[in-house]
């Protein structure tokens, strides 16, 4: 059954019927502020990931203790504010079956997929985000939104399966205006009333797919699977126009900012610095304002060509040629880069914590699944691939603890952010990585 | 002409069937390619079939390299949720500004009896022409039908014949029909063979980079291009018109992997004279050099590894040391012998391409110019390797070279290092951004190497061997092939060109003669039997 939510709202809340805007808000928030209580409707739990190249350096940032009492090491350090909304994965592996191991590429595929990919650059399933956003995007505008911060289109790790991954916003501008420019309605606005222009434009869909049967004739079966793929998205943009035409179902605490100008985005860590708030707050509040419910953020490609200005070597080129000094026991350049990614992970979580919710915060209605493409990049070792989750799920995710490395493979993690975000599956993964055991004692 | 009885056999067999209206709906018919537009390939039929004019403004998916080019990507990538939403909005983007008042005189053929109301035969003028166009091909009766009930229904519901054409126009702006090239193959004998339209198309993408104009349509209508002679006419009339070059630029642009530029950046403050327009600088310069050596001067193609002439503007010439005096925006330049500079292998696109952001790698250069010049890709490295030996400066190692050939001693790595450095090496003398020098952290560079059994030393000595080596070649006509095909160039073997080779090399290496060659290939509008088809190369 479908109901139309503003009759929905207009029948609950007597009296403020005609404008549906902020403090409008609160009175379907029950008395712990938790949810839409009136119309049964809770806040949306919000799916990112966020990707970043390289790893970390075992030795400092691997917590020594277990459980919820660890101390944050020095590489997770910038992560400290978050560290109760935070849980880290030391010590999961990517197994890799027959597979080989495609340089900097098998940790992200299976990170992402719990399948080890069988062909460099290619996933072998559908990403996690996707499989997620399967079960959590409709109603929202954009199934999924992704956004690169150092400006690259192809620095997404979300994918519907094969080499074809969907392209990430390379600017603040571009973020912006596919966010927030025509077509955005600001639903906090009091006037908020569908665009006609877009059911006008719902007739031009309804006329492209119908020519999908005479599309598909006579195509070999890799091609039919690529035409498909575009009615698939043909489709999408139909329930898009769908939900332009309703009310977002949140009306949210957030003022839409005036456009971000034009600047310098690429590898260099500076600018990296300027962009990375920049893309995590449009991300924010798309989330906040239910244009998405999937947002995924990447800082690089897998081998990271981030570089600070001066290093002649970059991030990437140091992990493979910087000497381990042998005091320290590790490679003190390639160390630093690695907290620079962590700093800029937590610039991420910053932004999505700074958006009041509920009864907290956009975070706390989120997961965000933090993953990479190798654990100790110099060789290429996938054992102990870091992985981390922040957020709360809306209750349904336990936090602020160390899952200490049991050899577990990293699909488990995946499964439990499955879990965590409401899916009904029972496992997840492919031959060895095949798992039923998600981490039972984060799930609430 | 190469095989006239092939051709004249070919139209014998199936004559009957382009003879009629529409070979490619026959049922027999095999959709053979499926290609995505890149984005020059939208950008240029846009403005060819609408005009300059109209802005194209959007994102345009990325396309990834397979065997080196991203043509072959082309028939892998598909559309995605992201890439329609912006085709979408771009094609109602375009056909707001083709039916306006600015242009609709000029665009739209027809007056409608009253502009406030639905014109069937205006609007089915309209949507006919542009949909043969944008189809390269003229629409089925049930796609046209579709469309003009939309723009009837549109114009009665708006009070615009105008807005009723937009909407009209917009379907065929986000078909795939039009956003992917469909190439379609008819039955002729124990194979199928390209139907006249998608050789149109195949044809004018390659050589023109853009839609086919009205004399290629024209030549698919009558299915003259489907025998030899009417082939061979339309190959010459594109061959001498001055868009060969854009063409040929889009090629050259995707052989030489210019598009690395947009995700390449330098360490400004170790190389200030690395400005922000830089990078356009060097892939122009690549372009207009390479441009001018193949088509205006009709030179011979293996002088790009070699000639000392170049274009230069205000932003090279502070990389290449060379005072710039003068007034136009670029001038042509040709270095002095003992600069060491050799063709295109020490212009400032390929030697900053493939390098570090703050230092040269001759591993880098040598597997780039390997793969592009040779297509002899090098595989990647082992997981587990110690590289520190080579970033170790502070080290009784001071250059790259000794570094790196330290590096090599271990067996596994050598196998490939062999094959890649010695390239790479010979370009020591040129910095991650393409200025000269002699020497590194104090010590003087060596730029001798050794290759396959031949040694020469620096730019210059690479680009001899590369002049002479007959890989390059043959290289050369693989790439173009692929790239017309969509083929991943690993899958093209030499025998494949043989034909479009020898003639390339008879020729004295002459571009034209090249992609007349590739055209004329057996078995470039050829397809293997339909119950082949399933096995091609495909997106999961």
């Amino acid at each position: 059954m479908k109901l139309d939510r503003r009759f929905l709202l207009r029948g609950t809340c007597q009296g403020a019927a005609a404008v549906v805007a902020l403090p409008f808000l609160d009175c379907f928030l029950d008395n712990k502020g938790r949810a839409l209580a009136a119309t049964g409707q809770r806040i949306p739990t919000r799916f990112n990931t966020f990707f970043y190249g390289l790893g970390l350096t075992k030795q400092l940032w691997v917590p020594k203790a277990a459980g919820p009492d660890y101390e944050m090491t020095g590489q997770i350090k910038p992560l400290e504010p978050y560290k109760k909304k935070l849980n880290v994965f030391s010590g999961l592996r990517v197994l890799i079956d027959d597979n080989p191991n495609f340089q900097h590429w098998s940790g992200v595929g299976a990170s992402a997929t719990g399948i080890s990919p069988t062909k460099a650059s290619e996933f072998d399933s559908k990403t996690i985000d996707q499989q997620i956003a399967d079960v959590i995007a409709r109603g929202a505008r954009f199934k999924s939104v992704a956004a690169s911060c150092a400006g690259d289109p192809k620095q997404s790790y979300s994918s519907l399966g094969g080499a074809n991954t969907l392209p990430a916003e390379v600017s603040p501008l571009a973020l912006y205006t596919r966010l927030f420019g025509p077509g955005f309605q600001d639903p906090s606005k009091g006037d908020w009333k569908p665009d006609p222009q877009v059911m006008l434009q719902q007739s031009v869909l309804s006329v492209v797919s119908e020519d999908r049967k005479r599309a598909m004739q006579n195509l070999a079966p890799g091609d039919k699977a690529r035409m498909d793929q575009y009615f698939t998205s043909v489709r999408e943009a139909e329930l898009q126009m769908q939900a332009e035409l309703q009310r977002p179902e949140i009306v949210a605490k957030v003022s839409i900012p005036a456009a971000p100008e034009e600047m310098v985005v690429n590898n260099a860590l500076p600018n990296m610095r300027k962009v990375t708030p920049l893309m995590s707050r449009l991300g924010a509040l798309a989330l906040a304002t239910d244009q998405t419910r999937i947002f995924n953020l990447s800082v690089s490609e897998p081998g990271s060509q981030i570089f600070l200005p001066g290093d002649p070597l970059g991030y990437h080129q140091s992990t493979h040629e910087e000497p381990i000094d042998p005091i320290l026991g590790y490679q003190p350049r390639v160390a630093q880069y690695n907290v620079y990614s962590m700093e800029l992970f937590a610039m991420f979580l910053k932004e999505l914590d700074a958006i009041p919710e509920g009864d907290g915060t956009l975070l706390d209605h989120s997961l965000v699944y933090a993953f990479t493409d190798v654990s100790f990049a110099k060789i290429h070792a996938l054992d102990g691939i870091p992985i981390m989750i922040a957020g709360g799920a809306s209750g349904r995710m336990k936090t602020g603890h160390h899952i200490a490395g049991d050899g577990s493979p990293v699909s488990r993690a995946g499964l439990t952010v499955q879990k965590a975000m409401g899916l009904s599956v029972d496992g997840w993964g492919k031959g060895s990585m095949e798992t039923k055991s998600p981490f039972t004692e984060l799930l609430a | 002409m190469r095989k006239p009885c092939v051709f004249l056999l070919l139209f014998v067999l199936a004559s009957s069937v382009w003879g009629s209206a529409a070979a490619w709906a026959a049922s027999d018919s095999q959709v053979v390619g499926l290609r995505r537009l890149t984005e020059q390939e939208y950008r240029n039929s846009i403005a060819d079939i609408f005009g300059k004019d109209i802005a194209v403004q959007g994102m345009f998916e990325p396309g990834i390299r397979v065997g080196g080019l991203i043509a072959a990507s082309t028939a892998v990538l598909s559309i995605t949720p992201a890439g329609f939403e912006s085709f979408s909005k771009m094609a109602d983007g375009i056909a707001i500004q083709v039916v306006n008042e600015k242009n609709r005189a000029r665009l739209v053929s027809c007056q409608p009896k009253s502009a406030a109301a639905p014109d069937e035969i205006c609007a089915k003028e309209f949507l006919s022409h542009y949909g043969l166009l944008l189809f390269r091909r003229p629409l089925t009766g049930d796609e046209l039908k579709a469309r003009l009930d939309l723009a009837q229904s549109m114009a009665r519901k708006t009070g615009d014949f105008y807005a009723g054409l937009r909407y009209g126009l917009a379907t065929l702006l986000q078909s795939p029909e039009f956003l992917f090239r469909k190439e379609i193959a008819i039955p002729a004998g124990k194979d199928y063979t390209l139907e006249p339209y998608s050789r149109a198309a195949r044809l004018s993408y390659l050589m023109w980079d853009t839609t086919p104009d009205a004399e290629l349509l024209g030549s698919a209508k009558s299915g003259e291009i489907n025998t030899a002679a009417g082939l061979e006419k339309q190959v010459d009339r594109l061959m001498s018109s001055p868009r060969l070059e854009t063409g040929m630029r889009a090629f050259f642009s995707d052989m030489l992997e210019l598009d690395t530029f947009n995700n390449v950046s330098k360490d400004t403050l170790l190389y200030p004279k690395w400005a922000g327009a830089m990078a356009a600088s060097a892939r122009e310069e690549t372009l207009r050099s390479t441009i001018d050596l193949a088509l205006h001067r009709n030179g011979d193609m293996r002088e790009l590894m070699t000639t000392r002439k170049t274009f230069i503007n205000r932003n090279l010439a502070a990389i290449y040391g060379v005072p710039f005096t003068f007034d136009g925006e670029w001038v042509a330049h040709e270095f002095a012998p003992e600069e060491g500079r050799s063709g295109i292998l020490t212009q400032v696109s390929l030697l900053s391409m493939f390098s570090h952001p703050g230092r040269s790698s001759p591993t880098k250069r040598g597997v780039a110019l390997m793969e592009i010049f040779l297509c002899e890709p090098t595989p990647t490295p082992p997981n587990n390797v110690d590289f520190s030996v080579v970033n170790d400066t502070s080290g009784p190692l001071k250059t790259v070279r000794e570094r790196l050939l330290a590096h090599a001693t271990n067996a596994t790595c050598a196998s490939c290092h062999t094959h890649s450095d010695p390239i790479g090496l010979t370009l020591e003398g040129f910095d991650t951004i393409g200025g000269h020098r002699t020497t590194e952290n104090g010590q003087l560079i060596d730029v001798a190497a050794k290759l396959q059994g031949k040694s020469f030393s620096g730019a210059d000595g690479l680009g001899r061997y590369l002049h002479d080596n007959p890989k390059y070649p043959t290289c050369l006509a693989r790439k173009l092939y692929s790239y017309a095909k969509g083929a991943d160039s690993e899958e093209v073997d030499a025998a494949t060109v043989k034909t479009a080779t020898q003639a390339f090399n008879e020729s004295g290496y002459r571009l034209r003669t090249l992609i007349k060659g590739v055209v004329e290939s057996p078995g470039f509008f050829q397809a293997p039997p339909a119950t082949a088809s399933g096995t091609k190369l495909a997106a999961q």
